[in-house]
């Protein structure tokens, strides 16, 4: 099944967007694209670059991970973000994070934006989990003053009990993440990218987890979440994209888009389980 | 301006970069904070054997000489080599958070001011040891100082998003640095090349100027003269918009390459 035909029940981006209420934007992004120059851009000795633009052969292929992209996101929206890999998902963060520029088009956010792209997001593996909450939460821009505050309600959040004393190189992926997601949500940031974090938490801590996300979502964050479980995006998200090569392949409701997407993909049980209530 | 302003925003994480510096490089010796100060009076040591018996300079107290210049050749060497590296040592922040990058090359050169002062202990008591003149010039040494690190922090930022793009650069500077150790009067004194066709190179060296004004109220107590201040506080200007310039153009580039 060709992924236009599953995109076609799906409106264009924003017809469907229940959530344009003419609500205050948080995230707007105007026409924006990010190129990988792949064969620049790795690390050259000064030499070889010397001899290349010599010869003239300074070559390289463009990879184009996002494509004029417009996206607009309001408060307290969550939105979803659905993909292959390689989609541009993970570069789409990036950008709205700020991590990365933009090759060409406009990146607008109103207020603090706090991400974590990635497990142990920005830690050093020699400190131990207490002296990287302090270094981490001054790398996001807080104080020490502001640190010294939260820091035993983040140790308390993370669950990770004595471990804070070891150094986080002896962590395991989970407990990574665990301290990764208690600093990053001690304080309510106006927009929070998560990419892939809440996949490796146990249980009770993702219900945690679930219920800080909701607490923030009240309080008017507008949160991106990055997944490959169709049942998160469900559970979380106002709102879903779905990025394929690079574009927006369709913006709306999770259900639609996470059903359109599961079709293209081949998922037959998320399909079968998003139809199976509509079944009285 | 606002680039400013984030970074005064940012100024306990430059703090605590620099403690953490510290600390890091104070643990690994048995020494500890003492080898900060005994290093550079070793280097002195040797230098004095090998010049003032061996090779006969005619200068007047040789160990100060030479020690006002090896402190701050070590401030100025090693705070190149590791705010240089710095961005690439901290790629793993610089991928996941939007920190403006600055932070790296000022802490490290701020971990490496602190080392220069805590060097200065061992400096002053050679002073008293050697019974050597002590003016109220002494009270110009932080200006001195100060330019010093403006200097050092311009060439810096200049060289760490180069480090990025280039992976040998690491490998010229550290020859650069070798060559300009000896370019630079800092365990000679610059009259033994008068004459020569080594003069005008070694007169005309950037890091001249800036070593003299930091050696002028130590070892001649005197404050600097103006041809000395105002060559110096050029060339540290200069280094400083390079710097900006070079750190501000490469900033959107470099995490694509980290």
């Amino acid at each position: 099944m060709s992924s236009a035909i599953a995109a076609a029940p799906v409106s264009p981006p924003f017809a469907a967007a229940p959530q344009t209420q003419g609500e205050e934007e948080v995230v707007s992004l105007d026409g924006l694209s990010l190129c990988y120059r792949l064969a620049q851009q790795r690390v050259f000795s000064f030499k070889e670059y010397l001899i290349n633009m010599i010869r003239g052969s300074l070559t390289y292929n463009d990879l184009w991970a996002l494509q004029d992209i417009d996206l607009k996101v309001c408060r307290s929206e969550v939105l979803g973000v659905i993909g292959r890999n390689g989609a541009g998902k993970s570069t789409l963060l990036k950008v709205i994070s700020g991590v990365l520029k933009p090759t060409s088009g406009q990146r607008r956010v109103a207020g603090k934006i706090s991400p974590i792209l990635e497990l142990g997001t920005g830690f050093d593996f020699e400190l131990t989990g207490l002296e990287n909450i302090y270094l981490n939460a001054l790398l996001r821009g807080h104080s020490r003053v502001e640190v010294h505050g939260k820091v035993d309600e983040i140790i308390e959040f993370s669950g990770l009990g004595d471990f804070i004393h070891s150094p986080v190189r002896n962590y395991s992926t989970g407990m990574m993440a665990r301290l990764g997601f208690s600093v990053a949500t001690a304080w309510v940031p106006e927009v929070l990218v998560l990419d892939e974090v809440l996949s490796v938490g146990d249980a009770r801590f993702l219900k945690r987890c679930h219920q800080r996300l909701e607490a923030f979502r009240e309080a008017g964050t507008t949160i991106f979440i990055v997944s490959h479980n169709p049942l998160e995006i469900l559970h979380h998200c106002s709102r879903c994209l779905w990025l394929d090569g690079g574009q927006i392949q369709a913006d709306g409701t999770p259900q639609e888009v996470v059903r359109a997407y599961a079709v293209s993909a081949g998922d037959d049980e998320t399909v079968a389980m998003l139809d199976a209530p509509a079944d009285p | 301006m606002e680039t400013m302003r984030e970074l005064f925003r940012y100024r306990d994480l430059i703090w605590e970069l620099v403690t953490r510096d510290l600390k890091v490089r104070y643990r690994r010796s048995a020494l500890g904070f003492l080898w900060s100060m005994l290093q550079p009076l070793l280097t002195m040591g040797v230098l004095m054997i090998v010049f003032s018996s061996i090779f006969r300079f005619d200068i007047k107290n040789y160990p100060v000489y030479a020690l006002s210049g090896i402190l701050f050749w070590n401030f100025f060497q090693q705070s190149i080599v590791v705010s240089m590296n710095s961005l690439r040592v901290h790629a793993y922040v610089l991928q996941k958070l939007p920190v403006p990058m600055a932070v790296f090359p000022i802490s490290t050169v701020l971990s490496g001011l602190v080392n220069l002062l805590l060097a200065l202990v061992p400096l002053l008591g050679l002073l008293i040891a050697t019974g050597h003149k002590m003016g109220p010039s002494l009270l110009f040494l932080p200006v001195s100082i100060l330019i010093a690190t403006l200097f050092t922090l311009g060439a810096g930022m200049m060289l760490a998003p180069l480090s990025v793009f280039f992976t040998d650069i690491v490998e010229m500077v550290t020859v650069g640095l070798m060559l300009f150790f000896y370019l630079t009067p800092i365990f000679y004194p610059k009259e033994i090349v008068q004459g020569t066709s080594y003069y005008p190179i070694i007169h005309y060296n950037p890091l001249r100027s800036i070593l003299e004004v930091f050696r002028d109220p130590i070892y001649y107590s005197k404050i600097p003269p103006l041809s000395h201040l105002s060559l110096s506080l050029l060339v540290t200007v200069l280094a400083l918009a390079i710097g900006y310039w070079a750190f501000k153009r490469s900033i959107d580039r470099i995490p694509f390459y980290l």
